[in-house]
C-alpha cells in the first residue's frame, strides 16, 4: 500500500482582508500542525463539530487554501509547490462532493452541462462526453430524462446524486465527501450511503468523508480521525475507536450520540458482524 | 384526561400563486394529544408534519386554506376555513423554531428577547420579565449571565436552550418544537432532547416535537405518529411502535437510522417521499411499498393492531383487507 | 448555453399578467411610434424644428382638429413635435441603460471574482463615479463639445455604470463563494468560462430586470438634462427640449396661457416611464418571491 495523501504538520488559517485593514495582515489560525496519512483504497472519515476545522482541512486538500506552514502531499508531490498546471493535473484526480446539494448546483444550467463539466474542462469533446454522462447517471441511479432539466426541478436526493455523478465522471482516484448526507431525509440518507459504498466497492477509489455524524461515518469509513478545535485528538479504526475510545472528547461524542432507546437489543455498543 | 390538542378531519392546503389549485399538505387528519403527553410527529420532508405543527402553534401563513376542526384545550382554534388563535398563540401554545441561529434577533440581548415576548403575552414590565427570565433560564440549565449576551455570543446548543426558556417563561401549556435537533451538532442533540423531556416530566408541559429522526423520538416522546404525504399512517405508544412497527413505511424508516456501534445494513426502499397535489383517496405508500396489493389503490382506514392498545395503523395488509 | 434563455422563459411566464401586458403594450407602442412617427406626423418638417416663416397667427393655437395638440410659441405643430420626439426618448433611454449595463457588469463581476487588489481598486472607482452628479458632467461636456445625443449619453453613462457595477458586485459576491464555482475551479475550467457560465449566467436575470425598470429613470434624467438646455440643441424634437421651450418665450411665461405646451410632452414622459415600470415590476416579483403579494390589485 502506498500513501495517496499525506498532510505533514499543516497549520492553516484565514486572513481577514477588508478595505484598508488589508495593510495590516491578521491571520486566524484554524488548524494546528495536523498530520495524517491516507493509504490508497482506504475509507477515512474526519469527524468534528462545527468550528473544529474540518472544512478547512477540506479546503487545504482541495488546493483552495495554502497552508501557513507544513506540506500537503498527494501522490508524494507537494501540492502547493507545484506549478499551477501540474497542480491542476493532480486535482483532477480528486472527485469532490460538496456539502449542501441545494447550493452546489448552478440553478440555470442543464443537468448534462453540470455533470459533463469536469470532462469539458479537461478538453474532451462534447460528443464523447454525452455517452459517459449516460453511464454515470446509470451508476448513480438517475433517469436519463433529467439530462435537459435544470437543478431547480430536482429533489434533494436527486441533487446529491447529480453531484456524485459529477464527481465520478472523470474517474477520480480520490473521492472527497463533505457532509454527504446532512441535508437529506432519513431514507434518502440511507440510499446515498449505500450508493457511495457501492461506488467504493466497484471503482476502488480512496474515500475521504468529512462529517459531524459518527453514525454516518461508521458506514462510510474504516478509519476515523477525530478533530477538536484544529487538533487531532484521536485516530484509529472504526471498531477500535467505537469500542475503546482513548480521549475524553471521543467518549463524550459516543455517549451523546442519539440512539433509539427502548429497544434494548440494539442499544449495547457491540461490534457484531461485518458491514457490507 | 384533558385533551391538549384535538384535531378532527383537519386538512391544510397551500394555494398556488395563480389560485389555480391547492396543494394539500395535511389531509383529513384526526389526532388527539392528551395533556402532559410528549407527542412526536415523524415524517420526511413533504409529509406535512411542519404544516400541521404550525397549525397547532397558530402560525399558518395567510395563503393557506383549512378544512375540519382543531381544538386546543377545548377551544375551537380552526373551524373549517376560519381561524381564531387569539389568546392561544404565544400564551397557551409556544413555538420553538427549527434554526436557533436565525430565530433570535442579532441586535437584541437575551434579556430584551425575553422582555419583548413577555410584554406582549403577559404584560410584564422589565423587572418582572427579568425575574421570569432568570427563573426560566435556570430551568433549562443556563445561568443568569447569558441575559446580557447577544445571540452570536452563545453556541448553537445554548441558543436552542434560550429559545426553550423563552417558551417556558411565557407559561405555555403546549410547546411545539420544529426539528429541534436538526440544526445543531450531533453531540449536542441528546442534551437538548433530554432537556425537553425533563420539562415535560417536571413541569407537565405538553410537548409536540416534529422530527424526521426516530432516534430523537425515542428519547423524549411517549407517543408518536408517523406522517406520510399528509396522512398519519401509524400511531401509538413510542415503545410499541418502535419495537413492533407495523406499517412498511415505519419499518423502512427504522431500517434507515444508523445505529452507532451496530453493524447492520441500511435498507432504504427505492424512490422518494411523494408530495401530493391532488387529494385522492389512495394509500400514499403504494408506489414504494414492496408488499403492495391490488386493494392499495384505495385508502386504508386507521385501525387498531395487535394486543397493544392505542396502536393504530393504516395498511390494508395488516387490518384485514383482502388475503394475499 | 446562452444566459438569456432563462430570461426569455421568465418573460414568457409573465405574459399573462395584466400589468405586464399593459407595460408591454405601452413599450411596444412607443417603440413603433418612434419608428413611424416621421411618416405619420402631419408636419414632419416642423416636427424636426423648422419654424414656419411669416405665419405669426399660428402661434399658441389651442388643440383643434387641424393641430391635434395645438401649436407652440413659434407656431409649430405640437403633435408632430411630440410624437417625433419619441425617437430621441428611445435612443437616449436604451443607449444609456445598455452601455451602463455592459460597463457595470464587467466591472462588478471582475471585482467580485478576482479578490484582493482588483476588488479594492474597482470598488473605490465605482464609489468615486457614484458620487459625481450627471448634471455637472453634462455641463462640462456642453461647454467643451457640440450639443447632441453624445452629451446626454456620455454624461449619464459616466454616472450610471457605477450603479450597475454595484448591483452586479453584490449579486456576484453572493455567487462566487458557492460550491458550483468552487467545483468548476477544481475541475480546471477557464476563468472566462466560469465567469460567463456560473457567475454572469446566474445573476443576469435580476440585473436585466433592474435595467428594464431603469429605462424609465434614464428617460427622466435625460429629459431633465435636455430641459435645462445642456443636451440636445434647441428645436430638436425631444420631450425635454419641448418642455423647456414651452415654459417661456423670450422671458414671458407661456405655459400659463397655453397649458398644452407642457401637458402633452409631460404626459408622454409619464406614459413611457409607466410602461417600463409596469414591464419590470412583475418580472422582479417573479424573481424575488418576498415581493409577491398574496392579495390582488385590480390589474
Amino acid at each position: 500500500m502506498s500513501s495517496i495523501l499525506e498532510l505533514q504538520k499543516v497549520t492553516a488559517g484565514y486572513k481577514s482582508v477588508k478595505g484598508f485593514k488589508s495593510l495590516i495582515k491578521r491571520v486566524e489560525i484554524v488548524l494546528r500542525e495536523i498530520s495524517f496519512t491516507v493509504e490508497k483504497g482506504e475509507r477515512v472519515a474526519i469527524i468534528g463539530e462545527s468550528g473544529s476545522g474540518k472544512t478547512t482541512i477540506l479546503r487545504v486538500i482541495l488546493g483552495l487554501l495554502k497552508p501557513i506552514s507544513g506540506k500537503v502531499l498527494i501522490y508524494g508531490k507537494d501540492l502547493y509547490s507545484l506549478p499551477s498546471d501540474q497542480r491542476l493535473q493532480i486535482l483532477r484526480r480528486i472527485g469532490y462532493v460538496p456539502q449542501d446539494p441545494y447550493k452546489s448546483l448552478n440553478p440555470v444550467l442543464k443537468i448534462k452541462y453540470i455533470v459533463g463539466e469536469p470532462l469539458e474542462a479537461a478538453g474532451v469533446e462534447w460528443r464523447y462526453i454525452g455517452e459517459r454522462i449516460r453511464e454515470v447517471l446509470k451508476i448513480v441511479g438517475l433517469p436519463q430524462s433529467i439530462l435537459n432539466d435544470t437543478a431547480e426541478e430536482l429533489s434533494g436526493g436527486m441533487r446529491q446524486r447529480v453531484l456524485i455523478a459529477r464527481a465520478i465522471i472523470a474517474e477520480p482516484e480520490i473521492l472527497v465527501l463533505d457532509e454527504p448526507t446532512s441535508a437529506l431525509d432519513v431514507s434518502i440518507q440511507a440510499q446515498i450511503i449505500n450508493l457511495l459504498n457501492s461506488i467504493y466497492n466497484t471503482f476502488k477509489v480512496t474515500m475521504i468523508t468529512v462529517t459531524h455524524d459518527l453514525g454516518v461515518a461508521q458506514y462510510l469509513a474504516d478509519r476515523l480521525i477525530i478533530l477538536k478545535s484544529g487538533k487531532i485528538v484521536e485516530e484509529g479504526s472504526v471498531d477500535e475507536v467505537l469500542r475503546d475510545p482513548k480521549s475524553e472528547y471521543t467518549k463524550s461524542l459516543i455517549t451523546s450520540y442519539l440512539r433509539i432507546t427502548g429497544i434494548n437489543s440494539l442499544n449495547n455498543i457491540k461490534i457484531r458482524g461485518q458491514y457490507v | 384526561m384533558v385533551l391538549a390538542v384535538r384535531a378532527s378531519g383537519i386538512s391544510i392546503g397551500y394555494i398556488d400563486e395563480e389560485e389555480e389549485y391547492i396543494v394539500w399538505a395535511v389531509r383529513r387528519v384526526d389526532l388527539a394529544i392528551e395533556e402532559g403527553d410528549a407527542f412526536c410527529l415523524v415524517g420526511e420532508s413533504g409529509s406535512g408534519k411542519t404544516t400541521f405543527a404550525n397549525a397547532i402553534a397558530g402560525i399558518l401563513p395567510p395563503h393557506v386554506v383549512t378544512r375540519g376542526k382543531l381544538y386546543i384545550f377545548d377551544r375551537l382554534a380552526i373551524d373549517e376555513s376560519t381561524w381564531n388563535f387569539n389568546g392561544l398563540r404565544g400564551r397557551v401554545v409556544s413555538y420553538i423554531p427549527q434554526n436557533p441561529g436565525t430565530s433570535l434577533s442579532p441586535f437584541l440581548t437575551i434579556e430584551e428577547h425575553f422582555y419583548h415576548v413577555l410584554r406582549d403575552t403577559l404584560r410584564y414590565d422589565r423587572e418582572k420579565s427579568r425575574k421570569a427570565a432568570i427563573e426560566a433560564l435556570l430551568k433549562v440549565g443556563l445561568d443568569r449571565g447569558v441575559l446580557e449576551d447577544y445571540p452570536h455570543e452563545l453556541s448553537g446548543g445554548m441558543q436552542q436552550r434560550v429559545l426553550i426558556a423563552i417558551a417556558l417563561a411565557s407559561n405555555a401549556k403546549i410547546i411545539v418544537a420544529d426539528e429541534p435537533t436538526s440544526a445543531i451538532d450531533a453531540n449536542l442533540r441528546a442534551s437538548v432532547l433530554q432537556l425537553l423531556g425533563k420539562l415535560n416530566r417536571e413541569y407537565r408541559v405538553t410537548l409536540l416535537i416534529v422530527t424526521h429522526d426516530l432516534a430523537s423520538t425515542s428519547i423524549v416522546c411517549n407517543r408518536l405518529a408517523v406522517m406520510l404525504a399528509g396522512k398519519i399512517v401509524e400511531t401509538g405508544r413510542t415503545i410499541s411502535v418502535l419495537r413492533n412497527p407495523q406499517h412498511p413505511y415505519t419499518k423502512m424508516l427504522l431500517d434507515c437510522v444508523p445505529l452507532l456501534g451496530v453493524k447492520k445494513p441500511l435498507k432504504p426502499l427505492p424512490g422518494e417521499p411523494i408530495q401530493v397535489v391532488e387529494d385522492k383517496a389512495i394509500c400514499p405508500f403504494r408506489e414504494r411499498c414492496p408488499r403492495a396489493i391490488d386493494k392499495c389503490v384505495e385508502e386504508p382506514p386507521l385501525k387498531p393492531v395487535g394486543d397493544e392498545e392505542s396502536h393504530y395503523v393504516k395498511c390494508w395488509r395488516l387490518t384485514g383487507g383482502e388475503s394475499e | 448555453m446562452p444566459p438569456s434563455l432563462p430570461f426569455i422563459r421568465l418573460v414568457h411566464r409573465n405574459l399573462r399578467k395584466y400589468r405586464f401586458k399593459i407595460g408591454l403594450s405601452i413599450t411596444i407602442a412607443i417603440l413603433v411610434l418612434s419608428l413611424v412617427s416621421q411618416y405619420i406626423a402631419p408636419y414632419p418638417r416642423e416636427g424636426l424644428g423648422y419654424v414656419p416663416v411669416g405665419e405669426e397667427s399660428r402661434r399658441l393655437l389651442p388643440p383643434s382638429p387641424q393641430y391635434l395638440f395645438g401649436t407652440d410659441t413659434l407656431g409649430r405643430d405640437l403633435f408632430s413635435r411630440v410624437i417625433m420626439a419619441s425617437r430621441s426618448a428611445i435612443i437616449q433611454a436604451f443607449s444609456v441603460v445598455f452601455l451602463s449595463l455592459i460597463i457595470g457588469l464587467i466591472v462588478g463581476v471582475l471585482a467580485a471574482y478576482f479578490k484582493g487588489l482588483v476588488e479594492l481598486v474597482l470598488n473605490y472607482l465605482t464609489e468615486l463615479f457614484m458620487a459625481i452628479p450627471s448634471i455637472v458632467i453634462a455641463l462640462f461636456f456642453r461647454l467643451t463639445l457640440e450639443a447632441g445625443f453624445h452629451v446626454v449619453i456620455i454624461s449619464l453613462v459616466t454616472t450610471w455604470w457605477a450603479w450597475y457595477a454595484r448591483i452586479t458586485y453584490v449579486y456576484a459576491k453572493g455567487v462566487v463563494e458557492l460550491d458550483y464555482v468552487v467545483l468548476a475551479k477544481l475541475s480546471g475550467l477557464s476563468p472566462a468560462k466560469i465567469i460567463m457560465r456560473h457567475v454572469v449566467g446566474v445573476i443576469i436575470q435580476p440585473i436585466l430586470v433592474q435595467a428594464i425598470s431603469d429605462l424609465g429613470s434614464a428617460l427622466l434624467e435625460a429629459s431633465g438634462i435636455n430641459f435645462m438646455g445642456l443636451g440636445l440643441p434647441p428645436g430638436y424634437p425631444d420631450w425635454g427640449v419641448i418642455l423647456y421651450e414651452g415654459i417661456s418665450e423670450m422671458g414671458i411665461i407661456a405655459f400659463t396661457r397655453a397649458p398644452w405646451l407642457v401637458f402633452y410632452p409631460g404626459l408622454f414622459i409619464l406614459l413611457t416611464t409607466l410602461g417600463f415600470t409596469l414591464l419590470a415590476d412583475p418580472l422582479r416579483e417573479d424573481l424575488d418571491p418576498r415581493l409577491r403579494r398574496r392579495w390582488k390589485l385590480w390589474f
